[in-house]
C-alpha cells in the first residue's frame, strides 16, 4: 500500500491537506482583513489630522477585534420581500473565489500553494466572478439603490477588467510565463519588472483600484449617493462577508502587483534564508495596500460616465497600444528589455502629461460651444 | 489515487450539468433560471479540468460565468416581468420538445459508444502553449473571421444606442 507524507495514508492525506490549506487561507483572510481595517482607520486618520482608534487595547489595535464581536453578535435581519435564496446566496458568491485565489500566491519559494502555468489566468478568472455575486445581490435585494449599485458594478467590473487583463499580457509577453513563480524568478535583482514595464504598472494599479470598487471607484457602494449600493441591505454578518471579501480582494490585487511588477519574494537575505521571502511578499503587498488607502482618503469619488469614459476612452486604448508596441518590439529585438523599457517610460509621460493637457483643450473647447450655444 | 475519486467527481459533475440545464429550461423564474446557466457553465468547466484541460476550463469561467451571464442577468433585470405570454407559449411545448431532443440525442448516444479505443488522453497540464499555437497558427483565418463578426456586432450594438450628438453631456 502507497504510503502519502508523514506516513499517512494518500486518499486521508488529500482530504487533510484540502482542510489545512482552506483553515490557513481562511485564516489569513480574516486576519488580513482585522490588520486591513485598523490600517485603513489608522491611515486616514493621519491624513485627516485625527487620532483614530486609541482606547481599545495598545494603540486602539483591539478596536476591529471588538467591531468584529458586535458583527458576529447582530441580529440577522433580512426584509420580507427579499428573494431569500439569492440573498444568501450572494455574500458566499463573492467570498468563495475570493478565498480560491489564495491558493496560487507565491508567498515565498517553498510556500507555494499550486504553481502551474495558468496561475495568472486563474487570478483573473476568479476575480471576474465576484461580478456575478454583486449583480445578485442588488437585485435579491428588491430595493431599488441596491439594484442600481448592482447595475452600475456589473457595468464598472466588465469593463475595467478589460484594462486589468491586457495589462497583465504585456507581462506575460515580457517574461515568457504565466506561471506566478516563474513570473517572480524572472526578476531577482535588483532590475524588477516595473522599471521595465512600468505603463502596464499604471494601468493594472487603476484598473486594480476600480475592479475592488475602491475609492475613487467605489461608485457601485457609494454611501452618500446609493446609500451603500448593493449592500443597503446587508447587515450584521452577511455584510461582513462582503467586507471580508472586498478586503480579501484588495490583498490578492496588491499581491499580483507585488508578484509581476515588484519582484515578489526577493528581497535582501532571502538566499541565506528562503523564508524571510514571506516576509518579503506580505510588506510588499502591504504597501500596496496603504498606498490603496492612501488614495481613497486623497481623491474624490468619480462620476459614472466620467468612470466608464476614462475605462473606455484611455485605458483601453492605452492597453491594447502597449501590447501592441510590447510584442513588436520583443519581436524585432528577442531577449532584449530595453527598447520595450523605452517606449513604455514615453508611455507613461504621456499619460502623466500630455492627457491631462488634451482633457483640458477638450474641455475648453466644449465650454465654447455651450457659451455659444446660451447665447445663440 | 484519482482513479478512485475521479469518477465520484464526474458524476457529481454529469448531474450538475444535466440537472441544472434541465432546470433551466423547466423552472419559470426567469432570474434563477439565468443563475442555474451559470451553474451548468461552471460544472462544465469542471468537466474540462478532469480531462486535463485547465486552460480551457479557466476560460470557460472567465467569460462564461464572469461575462456572459452577468450580461444575461443585466438583461432580464431591464426587461419588464409581467407580460411573458409568449415565453409561457415556448414552455409548455413538451412533447414537441421531447421530440426534438430524443431526435438528436440518440444518435449522439449511438456515436459515443460507438468508441471502443479511443486514444489516450494528453498529459496534463502545460496546454497553453498548444492551445496557443493551434489557435494563431492552424486556425488563424477562423479565429480572425469570428473576432471580425464580434467587431461587427459590437459596432452594431454602438450605433443602435448612440444617442445625437446635442444630447451629451460634459
Amino acid at each position: 500500500m502507497a504510503v502519502g507524507p508523514f506516513g499517512i495514508d494518500p486518499v486521508i492525506w488529500a482530504v487533510l491537506r484540502l482542510l489545512i490549506a482552506l483553515v490557513l487561507a481562511v485564516l489569513l483572510v480574516l486576519n488580513g482583513a482585522l490588520l486591513q481595517i485598523y490600517l485603513e482607520r489608522k491611515v486616514q486618520a493621519i491624513i485627516q489630522d485625527r487620532y483614530g482608534p486609541l482606547h481599545v487595547g495598545p494603540f486602539g489595535l483591539l478596536q476591529t477585534f471588538a467591531d468584529a464581536l458586535k458583527l458576529l453578535g447582530k441580529e440577522d435581519v433580512r426584509a420580507r420581500l427579499t428573494d431569500s435564496a439569492f440573498f444568501i446566496a450572494a455574500p458566499a458568491i463573492v467570498f468563495a473565489p475570493m478565498l480560491a485565489s489564495f491558493v496560487v500566491l507565491p508567498f515565498s519559494k517553498d510556500f507555494t500553494g499550486m504553481d502551474r502555468n495558468i496561475g495568472l489566468l486563474y487570478l483573473t478568472t476568479l476575480g471576474s466572478m465576484t461580478v456575478l455575486g454583486i449583480v445578485i445581490a442588488g437585485w435579491a435585494s428588491n430595493n431599488k439603490y441596491s439594484l442600481i449599485g448592482g447595475l452600475r458594478s456589473a457595468g464598472q467590473l466588465i469593463s475595467y477588467e478589460v484594462p486589468q487583463i491586457l495589462a497583465l499580457v504585456t507581462v506575460v509577453l515580457a517574461v515568457g510565463s504565466m506561471s506566478m513563480v516563474a513570473i517572480t524568478e524572472s526578476q531577482p535583482g535588483p532590475l524588477v519588472n516595473v522599471l521595465v514595464l512600468p505603463l502596464a504598472f499604471v494601468t493594472y494599479f487603476i484598473a486594480a483600484l476600480a475592479e475592488t470598487n475602491r475609492a475613487p471607484f467605489d461608485l457601485p457602494e457609494a454611501e452618500s449617493e446609493l446609500v451603500a449600493g448593493f449592500l443597503t441591505e446587508y447587515s450584521g454578518m452577511r455584510w461582513g462577508v462582503f467586507f471580508l471579501a472586498e478586503y480579501g480582494e484588495v490583498t490578492v490585487v496588491c499581491a499580483i502587483m507585488t508578484t509581476l511588477w515588484f519582484g515578489g519574494w526577493h528581497g535582501p537575505g532571502v538566499d541565506a534564508v528562503p523564508a524571510l521571502g514571506i516576509l518579503w511578499f506580505t510588506l510588499k503587498t502591504y504597501a500596496f495596500v496603504i498606498a490603496f488607502m492612501w488614495i481613497r482618503a486623497t481623491l474624490p469619488r468619480l462620476r459614472i460616465d466620467q468612470l466608464m469614459g476614462f475605462c473606455w476612452k484611455v485605458l483601453i486604448p492605452i492597453a491594447l497600444t502597449n501590447i501592441l508596441a510590447t510584442a513588436v518590439l520583443l519581436l524585432a529585438y528577442p531577449g532584449q528589455l530595453w527598447p520595450v523599457a523605452i517606449v513604455n517610460w514615453l508611455g507613461v509621460a504621456f499619460l502623466v502629461f500630455g492627457l491631462p493637457f488634451m482633457q483640458k483643450r477638450r474641455l475648453g473647447r466644449f465650454r465654447g460651444r455651450v457659451r455659444a450655444a446660451t447665447l445663440a | 489515487m484519482f482513479d478512485l475519486i475521479e469518477p465520484i467527481v464526474f458524476a457529481i459533475l454529469a448531474v450538475g450539468i444535466v440537472g441544472a440545464a434541465a432546470a433551466v429550461v423547466l423552472i419559470d423564474r426567469i432570474t434563477s433560471a439565468a443563475l442555474l446557466m451559470a451553474f451548468t457553465f461552471l460544472c462544465v468547466a469542471g468537466m474540462f479540468l478532469l480531462l486535463g484541460a485547465e486552460a480551457v476550463a479557466l476560460f470557460q469561467v472567465l467569460i462564461y460565468v464572469g461575462a456572459i451571464t452577468v450580461l444575461i442577468l443585466y438583461g432580464v433585470m431591464f426587461t419588464p416581468q409581467r407580460h411573458r405570454a409568449y415565453a409561457l407559449f415556448f414552455q409548455k411545448q413538451t412533447p414537441l420538445a421531447g421530440v426534438v431532443v430524443a431526435l438528436i440525442a440518440l444518435p449522439v448516444l449511438v456515436f459515443s459508444f460507438s468508441f471502443k479505443d479511443a486514444p489516450d488522453l494528453q498529459p496534463r497540464g502545460g496546454d497553453l502553449i498548444p492551445l496557443a499555437t493551434s489557435l494563431f497558427g492552424d486556425y488563424a483565418f477562423p479565429f480572425e473571421v469570428a473576432s471580425v463578426l464580434l467587431l461587427a456586432a459590437m459596432v452594431g450594438a454602438i450605433v443602435l444606442v448612440r444617442r445625437d450628438e446635442d444630447e451629451e453631456l460634459p
